[in-house]
Parts: C-alpha cells; structure tokens; sequence
C-alpha cells in the first residue's frame, strides 16, 4: 500500500514539475507578404551609428531586426546587407573621413577630463578609411537593405549616385545605377521606406547655412512630393504591400537639445562687468539705430553671442551684425566645447552661425518637415501602406519619455538611451524601439501579427 | 537523532524557499500538508504551535516532538505580451522545513517550541532575460522562532500563544541599462519579533473548532550590503558598495477553521485563511550614498486574500493513516503591478498525505502537494512591462513525529 501511493506521488512530480506550457501568441501575415524584404532609406536604415558605418551597427539596424521578426510570418532567404567589414567602421565628419565614436575619456583645454564621445581609432589613415568606404562589395548584392546615409529622396531616384556618394557607390551594382534601381534584382513582396530627414536635416546640423531644404514642390529628382511618389512607385512595381515612416521634428534630437543656449556661467562680477563694458558701443549703436538688441551679461548662466546675419543694421552703420541667443534657439552639439571654454566663445568672440539655429531657421526646418509629413501621410494612404508616424513618437521621446521594459527612453544625449554618440543616430537599443514602432503600424494595417522585438536584448549606448 | 535534526536544519539554512500567494509558505506540518494545509480544528500534535497553540492543550501524549521538511520543485513559465518571446525561471529546488517539540507540566499547561519557515520566495530568471531591468533573481527565507504557552481552561476550550522571534534574509540581483552586464546586487538581513495566538474549542466529541491569529511583522533591513556592478567610467556618479534599508512586510493571518469526526476512521478539516497581504502596499529602497538617484518606492498594492481548503484524513488501521486535501489560493497581487519577483497566481492545490506507523510512539509522515499557478496575463506598469505567466510546483515532504 505505502509504495503504491509512493509510486502514485511519484508519478504525479513527473507529471507536474515539468515546464509550464505557454502558446499565447500565433504569429500572422495578415494581408500582406513578407515573402522577400527590402528596405530603403538613408543612414537609420544603413545602421550607421555612433558618426559610421560599422558592422555590428549595420546588423543592429531596425531594418535587420525587422527582417528577423519578419521570419515568423513568411519571410524567406537571405536579408543581404553590404557590410563594411569593420568594427572602426567609417563615417565622414566636416572635411576627412573617420571612424566611429566610443564613450570614452578627453581632456578639455582646462585640465580636466570627462566621459565624452571620443574616436575609437584616432589614428586611422585616410587612405585606410578611404580603401574601407570604397572598396566595391556589389558582387555579393543584390542587397535587401539599400539604406544609403546621407541620401535625400531626390538621390534615391539619381542615375550614378554611387559616383557622388561613396555610401552607395560601395554596394552599387553598376556606375549608372540609381538607389531604385537596385530594387529589381531583389523584387521584393513587402518594403519599407525610411527617407526624407536628410532633405532638412543637411540645413539643421549645418546651422542653416551649409545646405538647403529641399522644396515640396519640383519634378521627381528636384521637388519632395514627386521624388517620394517616384519612390514609392519604383517599390510599387513589385511589392503590393510596405510601410513607410515620416520624418521625425529634427530639432529634438541631442544633436540640437544637449548644448545649453545659456552655457555661460561667469561667477566673478569684475569679469561681467568687464564684458558689459566691451559691449556698451553695441547697445548705443542699437539703441541708435533703433533695433531692440542689447547685449548685457550677469552673474550665473548668460546667453551666447551669436553671428546673426540676419540683423538689419542700416548700410554703413559700423554695427557687427552679432546678438545674444534666445532661450529657444538652439546650439549645436558640432560646437568646438574648448571654443567655448577657452577661447572666449560666446562672450568676447560671436558663436558662428553653422552652429546655431537661430529661431527662423528652426521654424524652416518645422515648417519643412510638417510639410513632408503630410507627403507622406496622403502617400502611405494612396499606395495603402502602412504609416510609421515616427514624428509622434519622437515628440513623445522629447516630453518625458516612454519606458519599454524598464528602459527609459528619451531624446537625452547619451543618457536616453535612444541616440548613439554622435547625437543623431540610433543606439541598438533605439533600433530595437523603432522596429516596434514599425511592427505596431505594419500589424495595425494589414491585421497582421508580427512578434515584437525584446529591447532589453540590445545595448545603449555603452560606457567605458 | 539529534544529528539528523541538526543536519537537516543546517542543510535547509543554506537552501532558499518557493512559494505559493504572495510569498508565504505554509509547509508546517507533513500531516496537516496532506490535509489541504488545514491544522486551525486539528489536533495533530506539536505542529498546533503553528497552526493553532490552542489545540496543544488537547494533545493525548506527554510529548510530541515532530520534524520535517519540504522539497518545493517550481517553474515559471512567461510569455512577453505581443510577442513570442518566452523564458523560464530556473530555480532551485527549496526546502522549508519545521521542528517542534511541546510536552505537559501538568493537567492544563503545555510549553512548546517551534522553529519554521513561514514565508520565502526564490525566482531564478536568466541574467539576460526580457524582464532583466526587473529582477534577475530574488531570494527570501524567513526563519521563526516560537516559543509557547497552552493552557486548558476546561475539558472543551483550550488557549495558547507563543511569543516570536523572525530572522529573515534578502538577495536581489536586478540588471541595469548601463552595459549588457551591469547590475545591482542587495543582500540584507533582518530581526524582528511578533505573536502567534489561538483558541481551540471542541463544543461535542465529534466536532472541533479553532481561531488562530499571528500577527504582522515587519522585516526591516538595516544597512544591507548593495553591491553595483557598473563600467568604470561610473564609479565616480555610484559607489560600488553602498548600503541600504528596506522593509518587507510578514502579513498578519487570521486562520478560522472546523473539523468533524464523520467515524472512527474518518476526519474532515474545513478551513478559511485570511492573510492581510493589504499591509504590503511598497517596496521602498533608502541607499546611504547617491540616494537622491537611487532610492526608488516602487508600488505592490497587494489586497488581502482569502483561502478556502479542505482536507480529509482515513485511519486504515492502526498502522496506515491516509490524507487528501486541496485548497484555492487568489492571487494577492495587483493586475497593473504584478511583478516577476514574485509570481504569484491564482492556484490550485491539491494534496496527498499518508502516515505509518512502523513502531510504537513513531510515526514516519509523507506529504506531497502539487500546485497549478494558473494563466494570467499581467504587467507591472511602472516598467511597462507585461506578459503571460503560468506556474507549476510539485512539494513532496517527509516529516517524523514522536510521542510518548
């Protein structure tokens, strides 16, 4: 009797202590076809990060976690990237190519040093960097990911890019190929199209000085609208379904929100008094002339003096066309910070407009991206794709942020989680959260049911 | 004898405990397991110090001494919400164990004492799991120790209460977001003491009727170690070695129960618990350095809950005594801040006992309990983190019982 019900308890641990079983979410389809994935954009797309293109950014992309996640509703083969097989990677700053960022240590022209992006590999050749950017991976292409960085929508549709941007040139199946015409080989079922930051954000990051913002208006290769719809219609060919994602408000990324507007902090009154007395030529010449600016420093935190060449001071009035910034305009983080501590930037010497944007310029850029959001908007509806409104969820990342997880994700440089080092573009765990975004508006449009991607499995940015 | 007492208690020390609502494990007793955990209306011998001191008084021996232990076996299966990911708790098998001994001094008083483990709870998650930022892994034990009075007032009312003294540890690993590996590691342990009282009434021969309270207590940490494991670069914003205080709440447990003699050979238990795990409202961290970006409250709302059980006990024959039981156990937890640092569910339990008797005064007690944490698909809002849950947990146990 005992060794019966022993035997009988026995059974029951056998039975019992095993796993639980879970089988709550049936991956779906729904109405679109994920057989064969391709995707298009600029430098988010490409996976550049961190200020290059790296390997492992590249595989990070939202584009690749996409594809991995689009497996579980059909997606078959290959989703071919053109790698650059490095981990220094290589990106292009100001004049000379480099490779990417790190966290690490820099000692600022006053002695003291800090945690700060710095290069991974300062001593990196051109010539190197140069071989790594143009080296021709095209024939292991057709590639599924044309992401090329730095193109704006215009580009995509361009015959011989790849002669202007080495970006594309690398992967490029021939010297006369445009970006669109790269989507054949691969006839894609199902897309997604990530463009259009590029059109404003050339002008954002270079104060609104060093670029234009592409027009709305033009023939496809000049204006936003007709480029996009050429865009779309190039993908249209083959894919009978996508997702397209607009343009997020440039001017909250960290590349514009982490340089305070009033980074001047005097704490010794004879030095503001000395300050203020260099300046009191200006304010008469102001009040003269009638303009409203004046220069005027306190103890604490003070607003840069900035060029302004939009200042209308009278023909030959010996007036410098400079002013101290306002709360709202922006400073870009391309700022040289020992300028500003050292050589007497933005209080002797005028902060040069390349890194500012002044508060027309800002509302140029909002007035463009509103603009090509609305593009998109009327696009993904007539084509009938599915809308990632990345606009919104950035908003979202700027006022407070969202938790994923416990992650907290907010436009912070480096602490937010969600921008790389160079302020810009994407950590892997940004990556992650946009693939979400992009999963939510696919799922939603085509009643599909796409796996969502664990944030938790990616990095941050990482600290030394 | 003695050493296989102290062997055993020594290996149970090291070991941490499962759990089944909230993180309160009632493994007091071999027999009373089989019975559904019922032991309000038993009179079972000196495990009554915990179930209920009152019914010491109508022990039929002049000592009892009983021992035992448990080996919880559980798995935690979660699925992520709007997704396939799943993952598995690997947990350890845990064993909470008692030793009781009590003996008359004359016709109306019996002293007793009791050493048990009351409330643990161990989830082993993987390091690198989805809900990492959460907990990793989490182990609790609670020791109690009660000392305790009985006293009959007449042949049908019998009192007692025992005064007790907790001992309790904590570990907690939680990842952080700064690097795939960082993470912060507490350890604490605490003391504090609280009652166990009961009345234990048996109005005819056939029927006995019990109220048991033991009260709430508190487990303060004080200065428990925090350990951060960070990239360097962060040691000069956050000490590696930091202290810190925390409270976890023991719930106070108002028992109530009734047991019926059918026949000679038939006893049914009936039994309510009501565990006040209201009281358990958050779960706050006070860290000595770097407070102002490490100190969190972070909210539990717990509500009190209420166990039905059941258990029956068949005298075979002099020698055999068999036990079935089962009970529902709801879940304390709130929906919108369920947390998997305890994954506690709605469960269903059912148990098996059997008793033999191979020598006079010995007795050689089985227990086995299987629980089924039932699917539920919860979230911890705070994190924004959620997903569906679902438990098993298989608990044999041995426990011998001597009285003379």
């Amino acid at each position: 009797m005992k060794y019966k019900i022993v035997v009988i308890a026995l059974l029951f641990v056998g039975m019992w202590a095993c796993k639980p079983e879970l089988n709550e979410f049936k991956a779906s389809k729904g109405s679109a076809d994920f057989s064969v994935y391709m995707s298009a954009g600029n430098s988010l797309t490409a996976g550049y990060a961190d200020g290059a293109l790296y390997k492992s950014g590249q595989q990070g992309s939202y584009a690749n976690l996409l594809a991995k996640q689009f497996e579980q509703v059909g997606r078959q083969g290959d989703f071919k990237i053109p790698f650059v097989e490095s981990e220094d990677g290589v990106g292009n700053r100001g004049a000379g190519l480099v490779t990417k960022m790190k966290m690490g240590f820099s000692t600022d022209c006053k002695g003291t040093t800090s945690l700060a992006p710095v290069l991974a590999n300062p001593n990196a050749s051109q010539a190197e960097l140069f071989a790594l950017l143009t080296t021709s991976v095209a024939a292991n292409g057709p590639y599924n990911n044309i992401g090329v960085p730095g193109a704006k929508v215009a580009h995509l549709l361009a015959p011989g890019y790849g002669t202007l941007n080495p970006f594309f040139g690398r992967f490029a199946s021939s010297a006369t190929a445009s970006v669109v015409s790269e989507i054949a080989a691969v006839s894609p079922t199902f897309f997604t199209l990530w463009i259009g930051n590029n059109d404003v954000l050339g002008y954002a990051t270079s104060g609104g000085i060093g670029d234009v913002i592409t027009p709305i208006d033009g023939p496809p290769g000049q204006g936003f609208a007709a480029s996009y719809e050429a865009v779309l219609q190039s993908f249209g060919q083959f894919a009978s379904s996508g997702a397209v994602a607009n343009i997020p408000d440039i001017t909250s990324i960290p590349f514009f929100t982490t340089v305070p507007y009033n980074a001047i902090v005097l704490t010794d009154q004879s030095i503001v008094d000395f300050i203020n007395s260099q300046y009191a030529a200006y304010n008469q010449g102001m009040e003269l002339v009638g303009l409203p600016y004046r220069i005027n420093f306190s103890l604490g935190q003070n607003p840069m003096v900035i060029a302004d060449n939009t200042i209308p001071i009278p023909d030959g009035v010996p007036i410098p066309k400079i002013r101290q910034i306002k709360s709202g305009e922006l400073v870009l983080l391309s700022i040289p910070q020992d300028s500003l501590k050292c050589a007497y930037w933005g209080t002797a010497k005028a902060v040069a407009d390349q890194y500012i944007l002044t508060e027309a310029e800002i509302a140029n850029v909002t007035a463009a991206v509103t603009a090509y959001n609305q593009v998109i908007a009327v696009a993904a509806e007539t084509h009938n794709l599915a809308l990632v409104d990345a606009n919104a969820n950035m908003k979202k990342l700027a006022s407070g942020g969202i938790r994923v997880d416990g992650v907290t994700f907010t436009n912070a440089f480096v602490t937010g989680n969600v921008f790389s080092t160079d302020g810009v573009h994407l950590t892997p765990q940004g990556n992650a959260l946009v693939a979400n975004y992009f999963i939510d508006a696919i799922n939603a449009k085509y009643n599909a049911n796409i796996p969502q991607v664990n944030v938790t499995e990616y990095p941050a940015v990482v600290l030394p | 004898m003695r050493k296989t007492i102290f062997t055993m208690m020594m290996t149970a020390l090291a070991i941490n405990f499962a759990f089944a609502g909230g993180y309160q494990v009632r493994l007091q007793g071999n027999k009373n397991t089989g019975m559904g955990l019922t032991g309000t209306a038993l009179n079972m011998g000196s495990s009554s110090i915990f179930y209920n001191p009152g019914a010491l008084t109508m022990m039929s021996q002049k000592l009892d001494f009983s021992l035992g232990a448990s080996a919880i076996l559980s798995n935690v299966t979660f699925e992520k919400s709007g997704s396939n990911y799943q993952a598995q708790t690997d947990n350890k098998p845990s064993t909470p164990f008692y030793v009781y001994g009590a003996g008359k001094i004359n016709d109306k008083w019996v002293v007793g004492l009791g050493i048990y483990t009351p409330y643990g709870s161990a989830s082993v998650w993987d390091d690198n799991w989805a809900g990492k930022l959460l907990i990793q892994n989490i182990a609790l034990r609670a020791i109690f120790y009660q000392p305790t009075v009985a006293y009959k007032i007449n042949d049908k009312i019998g009192i007692g209460a025992g005064l007790v003294y907790a001992t309790g540890k904590v570990t907690i690993e939680k990842g952080l977001n700064y690097s795939p590996t960082s993470k912060a590691t507490l350890e604490g342990n605490a003391a504090s003491i609280g009652f166990n009282a009961g009345v234990y009434f048996t109005p005819t021969e056939k029927l006995a009727v019990g109220i048991d309270y033991r009260s709430k207590i508190n487990m303060d940490v004080k200065d428990g170690d925090a350990t951060f494991t960070l990239p360097s670069a962060l040691y000069n914003t956050l000490p590696a070695d930091n202290k810190f205080d925390a409270s976890l709440p023991l719930p106070a447990n108002l028992d109530f129960g009734v047991s019926y003699k059918a026949s000679d050979k038939l006893l049914l238990s009936l039994e309510l618990n009501w565990v006040m795990w209201g009281t358990y409202d958050s779960l706050k961290f006070t860290f000595k350095e770097k407070g102002e970006l490490l100190n969190s409250s972070n909210p539990r709302l717990y509500r009190d809950s209420f166990i039905p059980r059941f258990g029956a006990q068949y005298k075979l024959n002099d020698m055999v005594c068999l036990r079935a039981g089962g009970y529902y156990d709801p879940t304390p937890t709130n929906e919108d801040y369920f947390t998997p640092e305890t994954v506690s569910l709605n469960t269903i339990a059912f148990t098996l006992g059997l008793s033999v008797t191979p020598v006079k005064n010995l007795t050689i007690d089985l227990s086995y309990l299987q629980l089924s944490g039932m699917k539920a698909e919860k979230s911890y809002a705070p994190d924004n983190f959620s997903g569906t849950f679902k438990s098993t947990a298989a608990i044999p146990g041995l426990g011998l019982s001597y009285r003379f």
